[in-house]
């Protein structure tokens, strides 16, 4: 899965996460995560994002998160939703999920 | 907030709601931007109760009413506004705020760049972005003692700015000009870049480079929130120096800025007086740049200008316009006159010209 271009998804309320997406022009991954639940989650967080972008195929992007304190399933939602929003497919190929 | 809370989106074309924001703005304070294309609008029981607008990629005129503060209506409301500027395809956004909004701004994704204490503060929706733009300067950069700077506009290039360059790069042992990036309405950005490359391809130990968000965005012109224009245009001066001697300038190594005295324009001359006191101000941990005003050229007596020429440009007096600007910019403005077909001339081409909108 290619990302073409900047998207965001979600939103700045309590409990949601917002999270911005852009395409670098190398191929590292540029994740950074402010959350007011940092100390405790922001481990687990990184893992679930990178968790997906790597079962996505997804390399040479900026992903900025303003978390406000998401569940994981929220959390998940929401990048989901976001990598379709800033690639050119209609949908996730979510039945190849392992 | 509560069930009955509606957001909506205020073009400036409709005038009765926009009367309502005014309103609303003046009542907390700020003045309306003229510049704000579209805005963002919270309701309770039809009574306004926040507001945001969006210009280009800087989020203005945000208030929220004494009332419901602290009840996560700017979070929704700059969601909303976030939302909206990535759907206008402008994700690179910047906010100029008053201080005691800092704190507020920081939970909705933005950082500070720089601020001007007490007073204001320029913030952007990235950690990283002024850092990964100056580390690509340095990628540019050159070996030499005296690297010298200059930040223009050439709108559009004329002798005058030719002979700044020129006068410039005889001093330095590399030379680096920004061509400020606001594309107005008058020559388009590509157009001026062009000239500016041709025109000064044979001069050496030289760099143009195109301009940035960071460089003189008269775009970030915070013109809405201080009532005193004087107080105003310092801040506004302040914070582009800032930026400019704090990140830019170590990236590039420069030692020296450049600027043409400035006989007419007062806030041109105003402006070369804050950046001697910025550039130069042992007030910040980096190192000073020394401010140098080279003496304007001049055509009988007269400074060269860009405006000059854009004035002679109305008026299509070539023969004047040949004295002021290098063949290839000549050759430019005719090709412009000769490209259009005869009745825009009159109507739409003259406002192009003379920049009004």
């Amino acid at each position: 899965m290619k990302i073409t271009h900047a998207a965001v998804a979600g939103t700045l309320e309590s409990g949601d996460v917002m999270i911005r997406i852009a395409p670098l022009e190398n191929q590292e991954i540029d994740l950074q995560i402010s959350s007011n639940v940092e100390k405790q989650f922001g481990d687990a967080i990184r893992a679930t994002v990178l968790e997906i972008l790597h079962r996505h195929h997804i390399q040479g992007v900026q992903l900025i998160l303003d978390d406000k304190g998401a569940l994981d399933c929220i959390l998940r939602a929401r990048l989901e939703t976001l990598l379709v929003r800033a690639s050119d497919v209609n949908s996730l190929p979510w039945e190849e999920k392992a | 907030m509560f069930g009955n809370t509606v957001l909506a989106q205020v073009k400036r074309a409709d005038n009765i709601k926009m009367a309502a924001i005014t309103r609303f703005l003046r009542e907390n304070d700020l003045s309306i931007d003229t510049t704000v294309d579209v805005f963002i609008t919270v309701t309770q029981n039809d009574r306004l109760i926040a507001c945001g607008g969006i210009a280009g990629n800087i989020i203005k005129c945000v208030a929220v009413d004494e009332t419901v503060r602290g009840e996560g209506i700017a979070l929704t409301l700059a969601t909303e506004l976030i939302n909206l500027a990535y759907e206008r395809q402008c994700p690179h956004l910047f906010i100029y705020t008053k201080t005691q909004n800092e704190a507020l701004f920081k939970q909705c994704g933005f950082y500070t760049i720089t601020s001007v204490p007490g007073m204001m503060v320029l913030m952007e929706n990235s950690a990283t972005r002024l850092q990964r733009y100056a580390s690509y300067l340095t990628t540019l950069r050159q070996a030499g003692d005296k690297i010298g700077c200059i930040v223009m506009n050439a709108n559009p290039f004329t002798h005058g700015h030719r002979y700044l360059i020129q006068k410039a790069a005889e001093q330095c042992d590399w030379l680096h000009v920004f061509l400020v990036k606001e594309d107005t309405s008058r020559f388009p950005y590509e157009d001026r870049l062009a000239l500016v490359r041709t025109g000064t391809a044979d001069i050496k130990r030289l760099t143009v480079h195109r301009g940035s968000e960071y460089i003189i965005s008269r775009a970030t012109f915070p013109c809405y929130f201080i009532k005193e224009q004087g107080v105003l245009n310092h801040c506004h001066t302040e914070i582009d120096l800032k930026i400019f001697r704090q990140f830019l300038a170590p990236a590039l190594g420069i030692t020296h800025r450049f600027v043409g005295t400035e006989p007419w324009c007062a806030v041109t001359a105003a402006y070369n007086e804050d950046m001697r006191h910025w550039l130069q101000t042992p007030s910040l941990p980096v190192p000073p740049i020394e401010l140098v005003e080279i003496e304007r050229l001049q055509y009988h007596g007269m400074a060269i200008s860009a405006s000059w020429v854009r004035k002679l440009l109305v008026k299509k007096d070539f023969s004047s316009i040949d004295k002021l600007v290098p063949e290839v910019t000549r050759d430019y403005l005719e090709s412009m006159f000769v490209a259009r077909p005869a009745h825009s001339v009159n109507g739409k081409l003259e406002s192009t010209l003379t920049g009004e909108k």
